[in-house]
């Protein structure tokens, strides 16, 4: 049984999404209260929704052109349950990376409490998303195959390295 | 006379003990219940009174090495250190599995974890007269250590091997990596959550101890300064050198 077939959450989709926006706002929280600068609480959710919406299209694109693009419906539903599943996540690490930055005076545990956070976060919806998208293939009439992949493996690891570098930039900035 | 007492029934144990028991003898089925959503705040409930004196219990144990007022300390901190990680942790599991497609409930999964910690802390309890045996013999300091240490990873495995039934059992989507996760989790926190509330075991010869420290460097960074120490690079103004060879 594939995941796309169940509901995609245990909340509606909408919270989920609320999640995606309240998590980097909570986590540039963390950051705010070790700098005493409330920058963090814009730029994090600026930064994950900012290079989603850039990358996305190119992943659209890129997929169609490979011939392993499901429709573009089907893809922005991908997008919303994998930003959805990023918000959950972050939801759910958001109370420990708080308490071990503020269980510390040192500047290095709120940035890698912070920056572990995203990350995992991060890699858990871009895994929800390959998921959906592969369950998609099968109504859409296509099959996996190796560039299909490939494509997702590049833009995937494209997109988290332009996000991780935009928020390690903001993160160091701000602590420093 | 002997009538009257044969058809006199047995009182009933006390749904908490009798959920204790279950948790001893049938881990199955306790996992079995916790899925079903069968009772879970009862569960809850049971579970916290039992993480709670037993931790006091092995604490004060803990404490007994130093004696004096650290046995208070000790049992009042352990309790706070097991509970708060398991608070601060279990909603990792619910959402990291979410995340990955698995249909978590989040009372379920608490329901889990505290029983599972239930259990590990039953266990270490139980180990609690080899603690007190270590005493009376007067095992040396880092023995004693070595000796808990081992106790506490032997109840810990347990515990997780227990979270990790519970939830195989499901065969949900990425229950594997929420399992993981919580792990991860889980050690970071109860880690940083330990260390910000040391000292539990103490030298006997040890000054007065205080109930908590001030809040300074976490875990890690203590981890990290150590391993730089190690190869003699020293951040403070007043690092310990050694005597000047003769």
């Amino acid at each position: 049984m594939s995941v796309a077939t169940q509901a995609p959450f245990p909340v509606s989709r909408g919270l989920a999404i609320a999640l995606a926006a309240a998590g980097p706002v909570a986590v540039g929280g963390i950051l705010a209260a070790r700098a005493h600068d409330a920058s963090p609480m814009l730029a994090a959710p600026a930064i994950v929704f900012g290079v989603v919406a850039a990358t996305g299209p190119a992943l659209y694109i890129a997929t169609a052109a490979a011939g392993n693009a499901p429709p573009l419906a089907a893809v922005i539903r991908a997008f919303g349950v994998a930003l959805g599943a990023f918000g959950i996540a972050l939801a759910g690490l958001i109370l420990p990376a708080a308490f071990l930055s503020l269980s510390s005076v040192s500047a290095a545990t709120t940035l890698i409490a912070t920056s572990g956070t995203v990350a995992i976060a991060g890699y858990l919806g871009l895994r929800r998303l390959a998921t959906e998208l592969k369950a998609q293939s099968p109504d859409a009439g296509i099959r996996p195959s190796l560039t299909g992949g490939m494509v997702f493996l590049v833009w995937a690891v494209a997109t988290a390295a332009i996000a991780g570098r935009l928020w390690w930039d903001l993160a160091v900035e701000v602590v420093s | 006379m002997i009538a009257a007492v044969d058809t006199t029934p047995t009182p009933a144990p006390r749904p908490s003990l009798g959920m204790i028991d279950l948790l001893l003898r049938d881990r199955e089925a306790m996992l079995a219940r916790i899925r079903q959503g069968a009772d879970l705040a009862a569960i809850m409930r049971t579970m916290i009174a039992t993480i709670a004196v037993t931790m006091a219990i092995v604490g004060a144990a803990l404490g007994s090495y130093r004696g004096g007022v650290q046995i208070a300390y000790a049992a009042a901190k352990l309790p706070l250190v097991l509970l708060g990680t398991a608070a601060l942790s279990a909603p990792a599991l619910s959402a990291i599995g979410a995340a990955l497609g698995r249909r978590s409930r989040l009372t379920a999964d608490l329901a889990l974890v505290m029983s599972a910690l239930a259990f590990g802390a039953l266990l270490l309890v139980a180990c609690t007269p080899l603690i007190m045996l270590g005493r009376s013999v007067e095992l040396d300091y880092h023995r004693m250590i070595l000796a808990v240490v081992a106790m506490f990873a032997a109840s810990g495995g347990a515990a997780l091997r227990m979270i990790w039934r519970g939830v195989e059992l499901e065969a949900a989507p990425g229950w594997r990596t929420a399992v993981v996760g919580l792990c991860v989790v889980f050690s970071l926190v109860g880690g940083q959550l330990s260390w910000a509330l040391r000292p539990y075991l103490l030298r006997p010869r040890a000054p007065e101890p205080m109930f908590i420290r001030d809040v300074e460097d976490s875990l890690f960074d203590s981890i990290a300064g150590s391993m730089r120490s190690a190869r003699g690079i020293y951040v403070r103004d007043a690092a310990p050198l050694g005597e000047p060879a003769p």
